[in-house]
């Protein structure tokens, strides 16, 4: 199944053809978990603070649908 | 070395210094200007008259070698809220004003001419010159004929056109080291009552940065570096804010859906990522500038930029907030004239969220077109002339709204709200509703624990655990800003259990004294309740502590949620 995968503030170096914001379309197996995605785009996990589906928080756990918006991000703040 | 307090009646032009009476000694920042306005200005008073203070105070640690603590606190009555405010600015000012030993510069009265001034603070005294030649002067050409008269180094406290003309928009600057007079106190109108003073600048000039009064240097050596270790280790103090600055936020806002679009009425905007951070420190180190900056010396979280603009000037720095302004919110996708829009503001003298937000208000009205950047840089033009639609804009969203009949107006309190939908970051929505500033982020930024996952998770799209959450942030918050440090400081503070035992080690270090942890938030919470009892007896009620109502009534897409938290539980919010 395809899931759509942006990456940001400096995740982005490890993802080739990667841009911050830049939607990639990214091929998963069924049933697979975040962390699954995570693993699969080779980015260090400990780099991987936040990441949303479709908007919502989401642990690595949680298992993905086709089609999902996922957005990872390393720790960031500013205000 | 005694402590001062500098006085300047400017009725009378008398300026003296005062010995501070033992019951302010602890106070600094937020907990002193609060306490002296509460103490002095009557509630009711006309902001913009002569009963009322512009009171400007450095933090209780600034002026020292504690990392990030050089942040200037000014208060007064906002004649944009009708209520108190305290504004906090970044730049060189704070420190200047510590070193010489100066907790509070106390502008009062109001002079009966139309002569303009300047003071003049120096180690051997302050006194009051003419200023006429300064007025009509944007900001950045005050600094730097100041710069140019009292020497590279002194810090140039200044209001521009905006200011002088009274509008209640109208925002107190200072300058970086670089002299960019972009380091705004700019919430409330508080340069409007800078303005009503006949005051144009406040010059400081300190030989010294970091040598304010310690009592106990060794101890307070340790701890000041206990705390640098904490901000460095922290990832986000330490490593987010330093890469990227606050604009860092922008695709995270976005992804969270909870960027307001258009006004408010979408939670996220295609154009994000190319007014984002990243965005902005590609373009800036391309052009020369810089993606990291110290807004003053001795921040080690240098989340500040240098943004170089196509017409050959630089905007130092581009926060989030103005991204978000003159971008998602009117629908603008270009960062040279974001970058643009906020230079403006700096110079003529305005507060750079609510003239975004009144943007909004104006667009939502059609009188620009939502994206017309040129349409937008072309009306925040006409403020310096004072034009009818100049002084619309310098009035602040709500006022704007009125005009024009708009009801979708971002506000509360009279004061534009800032760049986190209240309906899909809800604890930021209590903040926004309940503090006695008026519409302010900063002042229980609840983004923290709802969106970062920074001290603690809260479901930003419940309403379940907001008001407990924001009532602790607020808490927290008025201490920090008392003590000087930078807010950002909390992003540690808030997951590292060392971090408020270390804030509270330096201050009994540099006092004697010896507070603990709880004596921080008991003073946190006795600045919201002296701040609350201002806005009480001003005819602020219950009433005032709530969000516009198109915020319950139109959902907001992605998540397509309103604002429900309940009323009565706003209610419960300074219940401590």
């Amino acid at each position: 199944m395809e899931v759509e995968v942006r990456v940001f503030s400096g995740l982005e170096k490890f993802v080739p053809g990667a841009g911050p914001g830049k939607a990639i379309l990214v091929q998963v197996p069924e049933g697979a978990t975040g962390r699954k995605l995570i693993e699969q785009l080779q980015i260090p996990a400990d780099q991987v603070f936040t990441m949303f589906v479709n908007g919502w928080h989401a642990t690595p756990e949680q298992v993905l649908r086709p089609g999902d918006r996922v957005a990872l991000f390393p720790p960031i703040g500013g205000g | 070395m005694v402590f001062k307090f500098l006085r300047v009646n400017t009725t009378t032009g008398e300026v003296k210094f005062e010995r501070v009476p033992e019951k302010y000694l602890a106070l600094g920042g937020r907990a002193l200007t609060s306490q002296l306005v509460s103490d002095e200005v009557p509630p009711t008073c006309d902001p913009l008259g002569p009963y009322n203070k512009l009171v400007i105070a450095p933090g209780l640690l600034s002026g020292t070698n504690a990392p990030s603590s050089g942040r200037l606190s000014v208060g007064g009555k906002s004649p944009l809220t009708g209520g108190i405010k305290e504004a906090n600015a970044g730049g060189i000012a704070s420190q200047k004003l510590a070193n010489l030993g100066i907790k509070a510069v106390i502008l009062e009265g109001k002079p009966a001419g139309s002569d303009w001034y300047l003071l003049k603070v120096t180690p051997e005294g302050a006194e009051l010159l003419p200023a006429n030649d300064l007025t009509g002067k944007g900001t950045y050409e005050v600094t730097a004929i100041c710069r140019e008269r009292y020497g590279k180094k002194v810090a140039v406290i200044t209001i521009g056109p905006a200011g002088e003309m009274l509008v209640p928009a109208a925002g107190v600057t200072n300058n970086d080291s670089d002299g960019n007079s972009s380091r705004y106190a700019g919430r409330g109108g508080l340069g409007a009552v800078m303005g009503a003073k006949k005051i144009k600048a406040v010059v400081v000039d300190s030989p010294t940065t970091f040598d304010a009064p310690v009592k106990e240097p060794e101890r307070f050596k340790a701890a000041a570096r206990k705390f640098a270790q904490i901000l460095q280790s922290h990832p986000v103090t330490g490593q987010g804010l330093p890469n990227y600055g606050t604009n860092v936020l922008m695709n995270i806002i976005n992804e969270a859906g909870t960027l307001p679009t258009r006004n408010f009425r979408f939670g996220r905007f295609e154009k994000a990522s190319e007014v984002s951070g990243e965005k902005l420190a590609e373009v800036a180190v391309a052009r020369g500038g810089k993606a990291t900056h110290a807004c003053h010396p001795g921040c080690v979280m240098r989340c500040s930029n240098v943004y170089p603009m196509p017409d050959g000037k630089v905007c130092a720095p581009i926060e989030y907030e103005t991204a978000w302004c003159f971008g998602p919110n009117l629908e603008i996708g270009d960062l040279d004239v974001i970058a643009k829009l906020n230079y403006i503001c700096n110079d003529v003298g305005l507060d750079t969220i609510e003239t975004g937000c009144t943007l909004g208000v104006l667009m939502e009205a059609g009188v620009i077109p939502f994206g017309d950047g040129e349409g937008a840089v072309k009306a925040l033009e006409e403020v310096a002339g004072g034009t009818p639609l100049g002084r619309i804009i310098g009035s602040g969203s709500a006022n704007a709204g009125r005009v024009y009949g708009v009801t979708r107006v971002p506000a509360v309190k009279g004061q534009g709200i800032p760049a986190y939908d209240p309906r899909a970051c809800k604890g930021n929505g209590v903040t926004y509703a309940t503090t006695p500033m008026g519409a302010d982020h900063t002042a229980g930024y609840a983004v923290t624990a709802n969106i970062l996952k920074v001290g603690g998770y809260v479901d930003p799209l419940k309403p379940a655990g907001q008001v407990e959450l924001s009532r602790n942030l607020q808490i927290a918050t008025a201490a920090i800003d008392s003590t000087g440090l930078c807010l950002f400081v909390a992003f540690a503070v808030l997951d590292d259990p060392e971090g408020l035992p270390t804030i509270v080690e330096m201050l009994n270090a540099q006092y004697g004294l010896n507070l603990t942890a709880d004596d921080a938030l008991n003073l946190g919470k006795q600045v919201l309740k002296v701040e609350r009892e201002f806005n009480l007896k001003a005819g602020f009620t219950s009433a005032d502590d709530r969000l516009p109502e198109f915020f319950s009534l139109e959902e907001l897409p992605p998540h397509n949620v309103v604002f429900d938290v309940k009323k009565e539980d706003l209610d419960q919010v300074f219940n401590f």
